[in-house]
């Protein structure tokens, strides 16, 4: 004979357990690699699992960061070195892939995202560890890079061996790496089965799966001011890309000039402070948003279109966002005063 | 199977149970998003737990020296840290579940945690 009090007891017990299963069944790590903060997040994977595989994403990132630098010492800065040399040599294979892929982005992108401008942006002073203080390099230096016009199109494949007959490319992938890194370490988790997932370094993030019951939840950073803007709802697969005028910049009388260089002038890009970009990978979300934040808040639709991003939301420099239509539906900003806000055309 | 007979003893067992209950509930299933709790690391390793409603001020040893963490009225802030840019000091302060403030040339970082953060997690 079972008593009411044995039975609501083990109903208590059940709850009690239920409330408690909530606690476990997320795995977070956060690592200080690629010089920034990229958040791991994996769902329903107990610690014991979890901590080798994340230990193996944090080996990758360690390793591409160290390969790709664009001014340190590694695969990447070899290439550099030797490519005004316009002799062909051969390049690491890690880099083989990055180099096609990013040919690739830059000619959808109208040459708007260009990897092979990292002589513009070292004479910004943006390819060091230390942040730049001024002066803005002057004109002359700056016509004296732009008009070979350095262009991905300059670098020549062959196999494993490369080579440019113009002296003034120099490779840097700050604005993709980061994705194409983030894309690995997507991949290499669901190679262990896993998935459910986010992969966020710094701002650039690809999601996989659910959170559970609910899809992943994101917060985006508010250009302007401390906190978030607004938050969007993502599951299944999908790259949300931050980048903004906010991340490295110096001021100098009166004028703030950030790390995004325009390609076609050699000056930073103005009229946004911010760009995310919706996208199904996230390489193409990292070219995608530096392409955008270039192309700036009157001429970004059809680089979005040519690009195959899903989705963006801008900020312009005047605080009024713009939006694609099925961007507005998903998004839930998290301000208390609405911005001005523009609908664009659909993708 | 007698139900019937309800002594004192199960009304008490029965009002204990249904307190516990409502007290697991309220922790663990309600959640306005706004943590407690925050918790520090340095070189991605758990350096301290903060209680976001002791106000306190910590110094956090870094690789480039000492960072300077606030906890005040349930926030949490850097205030200081040895950076060229100060980007970790110009965040401000974090009370949302999920929210991360870091100084990466010290590496050190400050997260609020909560039970159901409003963000899995933050793009900045």
């Amino acid at each position: 004979m079972i008593s009411a009090a044995a039975r609501m007891f083990a109903v208590v017990a059940l709850a009690s357990l239920l409330a408690c299963e909530r606690q476990t069944p997320e795995y977070h790590e956060q690592l200080l690699v690629f010089g920034t903060v990229v958040d791991i997040k994996l769902y329903g994977v107990d610690a014991k699992r979890a901590a080798p595989l994340v230990a193996q994403v944090a080996e990758d990132f360690q390793y591409m960061h160290e390969a790709w630098h664009a001014w340190h010492p590694g695969s990447l800065g070899r290439v550099n070195q030797l490519l005004p040399s316009g002799e062909t040599f051969a390049v690491g294979p890690s880099l083989l892939p990055l180099i096609k892929r990013s040919q690739d982005l830059s000619a959808r992108s109208g040459g708007l995202f260009n990897p092979a401008i990292g002589n513009l942006i070292a004479l910004w002073g943006f390819a060091s560890d230390e942040p730049p203080t001024g002066p803005p390099p002057t004109n002359a230096e700056i016509r004296a890079v732009l008009d070979l016009k350095p262009a991905m199109s300059d670098v020549h494949l062959d196999g494993i061996n490369i080579h440019t007959d113009n002296p003034v490319v120099k490779l840097d992938f700050g604005a993709f790496a980061k994705g194409y890194a983030v894309d690995r370490a997507i991949e290499r988790l669901r190679e262990a089965g896993i998935a459910d997932a986010v992969v966020n370094a710094g701002g650039d993030l690809r999601a996989i799966g659910r959170h559970g019951q609910r899809p992943w939840r994101i917060g985006i950073r508010h250009p302007r001011a401390p906190g978030i803007l607004a938050s969007v709802e993502v599951e299944g697969d999908e790259s949300v890309f931050t980048s903004g005028d906010y991340e490295r910049y110096f001021d100098w009388q009166g004028k703030r000039y950030d790390h995004i260089i325009d390609p076609r002038n050699g000056y930073p890009a103005e009229g946004l402070s911010s760009v995310t970009v919706f996208a199904d990978q996230a390489d193409l979300a990292d070219a995608a948003a530096t392409a955008l934040f270039v192309a700036g808040p009157k001429a970004w639709l059809p680089v979005a279109r040519a690009m195959g991003v899903s989705g963006v939301m801008l900020v312009e420099t005047t605080g009024t966002v713009q939006m694609t239509p099925g961007i507005r539906e998903r998004i839930h900003f998290e301000v208390d005063e609405l911005p001005p806000i523009i609908i664009s055309e659909a993708l | 199977m007698n139900t019937k007979p309800h002594t004192r003893g199960d009304a008490v067992v029965m009002t204990v149970a249904l307190v516990l209950l409502a007290t697991l509930y309220g922790l663990f299933w309600q959640s306005d998003g706004h943590g407690a709790e925050a918790v520090v690391l340095v070189e991605g390793k758990r350096w301290a737990r903060l209680n976001l409603f002791q106000d306190q001020e910590l110094r956090v040893p870094g690789p480039r020296g000492e960072s300077v963490i606030r906890v005040q009225d349930g926030q949490v802030r850097f205030v200081a840290s040895p950076c060229p840019t100060q980007q970790c000091v110009h965040q401000g302060w974090l009370s949302q579940g999920g929210e991360v403030a870091v100084c990466l040339p010290n590496r050190v970082s400050v997260q609020i945690l909560a039970s159901d953060p409003r963000f899995d997690t933050i793009n900045f």
